[in-house]
């Protein structure tokens, strides 16, 4: 695939400058009049968050096997590395890997990833909805705040953006990314573009018209969102996005969760200036039948983990740029209910992938699954304060260091779990 | 030709009706003595009336702006305040919805959420080898809809799309156009979310009750029926809110009762699969929720809803208003539930005689409120204040000027510009304490100010998405048959509207709603719309123009320039249109193009059971016979004028209200 960069190392912009080629981003002649290089095309750092919305498991996910509670706790649901099908990936003796995260085993050997296990909010709602809203505000005491975390973080980045720094492949911008710094929802990148959906010369024409239209506006912020509109979808040559074509051997899973990391892939690729990205997860409130190694949460972390690793390997000389990090609201109850399922907890677990990641650990200090240590005597209590992770990771990736912005009322110690 | 077009509205439907109004709100009017002040602000009579329509309405139909001049626009204000406007064709388009009208009661146990449904999934035992996430099978799916059906229960999804239905027909069909941009704007003040499954249920009857009726009355009024409705009580928690610091609950049989679900809970927790435990156990999580206080009701209604962030309380104040709302909850809805028999058996009147309070839904718990006295932003409040206490608390918030100030700036945001002057915000929060918080007056106060109509005032406003939707209906004349594609379009757009998830609401600004993506899909949306593409919307262009085809392209942006941005200056749009236009290949070649193209199936959702469901409902109904309700797109010219028409409702112009 081309790419800007591409253009700008092989001379081409000198053709697009002069217009023979037409559809030079404004930006970017203005850069090469005056002979700077554009700040987005020098290679960013990217975070890539995905949030998996409904409380993932943690507890079986990434288990304590080697805490003999577990097993009188959850007697349907217990596994361990010795069994003879779908045996645990030891991590360290006292974790063990689900077998449905296989894709996740090299990374951890390589020590590319490093797990956080006991992580939550201090807030104690076991309300889906709640959970959520103060994890992706960062204020786990105040519903009003109004933006979210990560756009708190677009915010401190302290350097210009183009319209895609910020990219939530949702549908609906996340709470996560609401304020007042610039953030793109977009669920399919092929909508970046006027759609007359008509031969290119016609497209053309119309975007033309619209992009003369709007610069001509009166109005300034009309005028100026219309320039960065026409110069994005300039940027992201939607027959690109159609005919993309991951690297060799990559084959992304069908999922929801799939085809939004082929897109922020693409968005990497495409060096368009993307630094923080968004996507989502579903179906991990197990209250029923979780079942082992081949149940629904089975499923579900092998298509979470499958989705990762391919868009790891599909990154390929990207993958030093980008560290990407799991989130869920809470964990599960430690113990399994009536109907083969666990119900809403507190701490879970999480995953952050990089190769400046200090992985291969597993991150904690969880006491034991004994019932005095559980919270409320049911549930794997928070040990580490979620926000202590993800200020830990963009402080270290992003290079952004005031914490007292990106997590108000929050006075506490970042993990080091990056090479910095 | 004007005076036809007038002739034309006036003998549709409710024509006499509007004469008649219109005879009787004149007198009326000048008891309001209403002064608009547009010819200061050196506007015409005609100018004034269009600015009039794209503030306070969602947008001029065509031929409105000679409506409003002929009623006089004292007099249509006043009719828009009094918003007694017959509404036959909304009534017309909303029969068929028949939630519309129903109790939270029933909808509670009609329309289930999808935790309710796996819940009856597991009762009947349809769930069992697999887990929630078959849900999405499609022999579970049979089994379920029959089971549902034979009990006479409905998916929650179908009141979520009758009420996001609802709100487009009204904004786009309603006379009574003021009472439907009033109720977008207070619902935003007063926000509560789709995305929380606690509150999901009663937003429809939020909108309904606690809002619509309320729009132009006194700020207290609404601040009250919004504080106890079930959605606000469950969207903010203040139903969880409660405390022990009270006679009742320190009855001994109380603490007996206490004592019986710890145990169940340590039985439960020995025996997992003891299913009489676990029953306990879910009832002592719920009371565990609820048992202490939640303060976020109480910091919302300061913050958001009256004071304002820098409205001078503290969080000390905070905590005492929390605490003087400790036992505001809902009345027990579930039918089948434990609450409901437990409050049957007690009974009303010794209910009562406790000081418990139920009004409608709204249930005061005297057993869970904090008895003790609280100082609230200095004033004393002496113990046992019981439910009364709560009420003063929310008299006291409505009455104060910081209330009036942050109100009022959000009503001047909403209605004049992004940064209205100190001058002007100062004669509204005068009006607004002088009057008690009546709204009513507080919008005459805004008309009768200069700033409101001068120059630098028009079309200072940017379109929300909803606002680009609902106009761009309104100024063709469009048909709307499957109102959820309007509700897609404007979540590309980027208002998902009642899925904000944030009790901040919306934030009401021009660089909330312009980013690089949303530009896109305005356009997008504005060639789809015009050139048919989007399933349901019906518009015949031409008819707008009196069935004249215009003689040529440039004919056609002259004329629908001004059908669609009435007195607008249209010199410089035109212009820039003109050159493409001119281009007489254009057209065809983007119809031809259109024409290959099949309609855009709405995007994919992601998660979440109930939009996949949404999401299928949607495709049934495009799988249906006959198919996408296209527009039959005639030959000739009026492809040219859907051009026309799709790249001047995407242009900056039409952004602007």
């Amino acid at each position: 695939m081309v790419n800007r960069r591409a253009f700008m190392k092989s001379g081409a912009l000198a053709l697009f400058a002069t217009g023979i080629a037409g559809g030079l981003p404004s930006f970017i002649a203005q850069a090469a009049d005056s002979r700077k290089l554009w700040t987005p095309y020098k290679k960013n750092k990217i975070m890539v968050c995905i949030f998996q919305r409904g409380a993932m498991d943690g507890l079986m996910a990434v288990s304590p096997y080697a805490d003999a509670n577990l097993k009188t706790l959850r007697p349907g649901l217990y596994m361990s590395p010795s069994e003879k099908e779908g045996a645990l990936f030891d991590l360290d003796g006292k974790f063990g890997l689900h077998p449905s995260l296989a894709a996740f085993q090299p990374f951890y050997k390589e020590n590319r990833m490093a797990i956080v296990h006991g992580v939550g909010s201090p807030n104690n709602t076991r309300s889906h909805f709640d959970a959520q809203d103060y994890m992706e505000a960062g204020t786990p005491f105040n519903k009003g705040t109004s933006s979210g975390w990560l756009n708190r973080v677009a915010g401190l980045m302290g350097h210009d953006a183009t319209p895609f720094r910020s990219v939530s492949l949702t549908n609906a911008l996340p709470r996560s990314m609401y304020g007042d710094n610039e953030s793109l929802a977009i669920s399919n990148l092929q909508d970046f573009a006027i759609q007359m959906k008509s031969t290119p010369g016609v497209n053309n024409l119309t975007a033309k018209s619209f992009e003369e239209l709007y610069d001509q506006t009166s109005s300034s912020l009309l005028n100026k969102t219309g320039k960065e509109s026409f110069d994005a979808m300039k940027m992201l040559n939607v027959n690109n996005i159609k005919n993309y074509q991951p690297a060799k051997d990559v084959v992304y899973p069908t999922s929801a969760l799939g085809n939004s990391l082929k897109q922020i892939a693409i968005l990497i690729k495409m060096e368009v200036g993307l630094e923080i990205a968004f996507a989502e997860s579903g179906g991990w409130d197990t209250h029923v039948n979780q079942g082992t190694t081949n149940g629904a949460l089975g499923r579900n972390l092998k298509d979470f983990s499958d989705c990762i690793a391919a868009f790891w390997k599909d990154l390929a000389s990207y993958q030093d740029d980008v560290t990407l990090m799991t989130m869920t609201e809470f964990g599960r109850t430690a113990h399994q209910n009536g109907t083969g399922g666990t119900d809403h907890g507190r701490a879970s677990c999480l995953f952050v992938l990089g190769n400046d990641v200090k992985g291969g650990a597993v991150y904690q200090n969880i006491k034991s699954l004994a019932k005095e240590d559980l919270e409320d005597g049911r549930d794997l209590p928070v040990t580490t304060d979620f926000r202590s992770v993800f200020s830990g990771v963009a402080n270290n990736h992003l290079k952004i260091s005031d914490n007292k912005i990106l997590f108000p009322d929050w006075n506490g110690t970042s993990l080091n779990l990056m090479r910095s | 030709m004007k005076l036809k077009r007038m002739a034309k509205t006036f003998t549709v439907g409710a024509g006499l009706t509007v004469l008649f109004a219109f005879t009787q709100s004149k007198q009326s009017a000048e008891n309001y003595r209403i002064k608009l002040p547009y010819k200061k602000a050196g506007l015409t009579e005609r100018q004034a009336a269009a600015h009039l329509l794209s503030r306070f309405s969602f947008g001029a139909r065509p031929g409105e702006v000679d409506e409003v001049l002929q009623i006089g626009l004292e007099n249509w204000l006043e009719q828009q305040l009094k918003a007694a406007q017959p509404d036959s064709e909304v009534d017309r388009r909303l029969q068929g919805m028949d939630a519309l009208q129903l109790s939270n009661e029933t909808i509670a146990n009609t329309y289930l959420t999808p935790a309710q449904v796996v819940r009856i999934a597991i009762k009947n035992k349809l769930i069992q080898k697999d887990s929630v996430f078959s849900a999405d099978k499609k022999e579970y799916r049979d089994q379920l809809k029959m089971l549902m059906e034979k009990q006479g229960l409905k998916p929650f999804v179908e009141l979520q799309t009758q009420l996001i239905n609802q709100k487009i027909i009204r904004a786009a069909y309603s006379n009574n156009q003021l009472q439907e941009v009033m109720t977008d704007f207070w619902f935003n003040h007063f926000n509560v979310s789709l995305t929380k499954p606690q509150c999901q249920q009663f937003i429809l009857t939020y909108e309904r009750d606690a809002i619509r009726p309320n729009v132009f009355g006194d700020f207290k009024t609404m601040l009250v029926a919004t504080a106890k409705h079930p959605a606000m009580l469950e969207y903010l928690d203040n139903s969880a809110s409660v405390s022990m610091n009270n006679e009742l609950a320190q009855r001994p049989a109380r603490i007996q009762a206490q004592k019986k679900i710890e145990q169940a809970i340590n039985a439960s927790m020995a025996d997992p699969n003891n299913a009489a435990a676990k029953g306990f156990v879910q009832q002592a999580l719920n009371a565990k929720k609820v048992q202490g206080l939640n303060e976020n009701y109480a910091r919302e209604v300061m913050e958001l809803h009256t004071l304002g962030v820098d409205g001078g309380y503290t969080q000390k104040d905070v905590t005492e208003v929390a605490r003087a709302l400790t036992g505001w909850s809902v009345t027990p809805l579930y039918r089948d539930g434990l609450e409901k028999k437990i409050i049957g058996k007690i009974g009303e009147d010794r209910m009562a005689k406790n000081g418990f309070v139920t009004e409608g839904d709204f249930f005061y718990r005297a057993d869970k409120h904090d008895d003790s006295s609280k100082t609230i932003l200095g004033k004393y409040f002496a113990p046992k204040g019981g439910y009364d206490e709560g009420m003063r608390v929310l008299d006291m918030l409505s009455s104060l000027p910081n209330t009036a100030k942050f109100v009022c700036k959000k009503i001047a945001v909403r209605f004049v510009s992004d940064q209205p002057s100190e001058e002007l915000l100062k004669k509204m929060s005068d009006t607004y304490l002088k009057h008690h918080g009546n709204i009513k007056e507080v919008l005459l106060t805004l008309v009768s100010s200069v700033e409101f109509w001068k120059e630098d005032a028009l079309r200072e406003k940017i379109k929300s998405p909803f606002e680009l939707a609902i106009s761009t209906i309104r100024a063709t004349n469009a048909d709307i048959k499957m109102p959820m594609q309007i509700f897609n379009w404007c979540s590309r757009m980027g208002q998902r509207f009642y899925f904000y998830q944030a009790p901040t609401g919306f934030p009401d600004r021009a660089g909330y709603w312009i980013n690089t993506g949303s530009l896109l899909n305005r356009m997008n949306f504005g060639l789809a719309f015009a050139t048919g593409k989007i399933p349901g919307v019906s518009l015949d262009l031409l008819a707008l123009n009196q069935h004249h085809e215009p003689e040529s392209a440039e004919a056609a942006l002259k004329i629908y320039s001004q059908i669609l941005l009435p007195e607008r200056d249209q010199e410089a749009n035109i212009k820039r249109l003109t050159a493409l236009i001119n281009d007489n290949k254009v057209g065809e070649k983007i119809v031809a193009a259109a024409n290959q193209t099949q309609p855009a199936i709405q995007e994919t959702e992601t998660d979440m059971m109930s939009q996949r469901a949404e999401q299928r409902q949607e495709k049934a109904m495009l799988s249906k016979k006959n198919k996408p309700i296209n527009t039959p797109l005639l030959a000739g010219n009026n492809t040219t004028v859907a051009n026309v028409t799709g790249v001047i409702i995407g242009s900056p112009e039409f952004q602007r209200k």
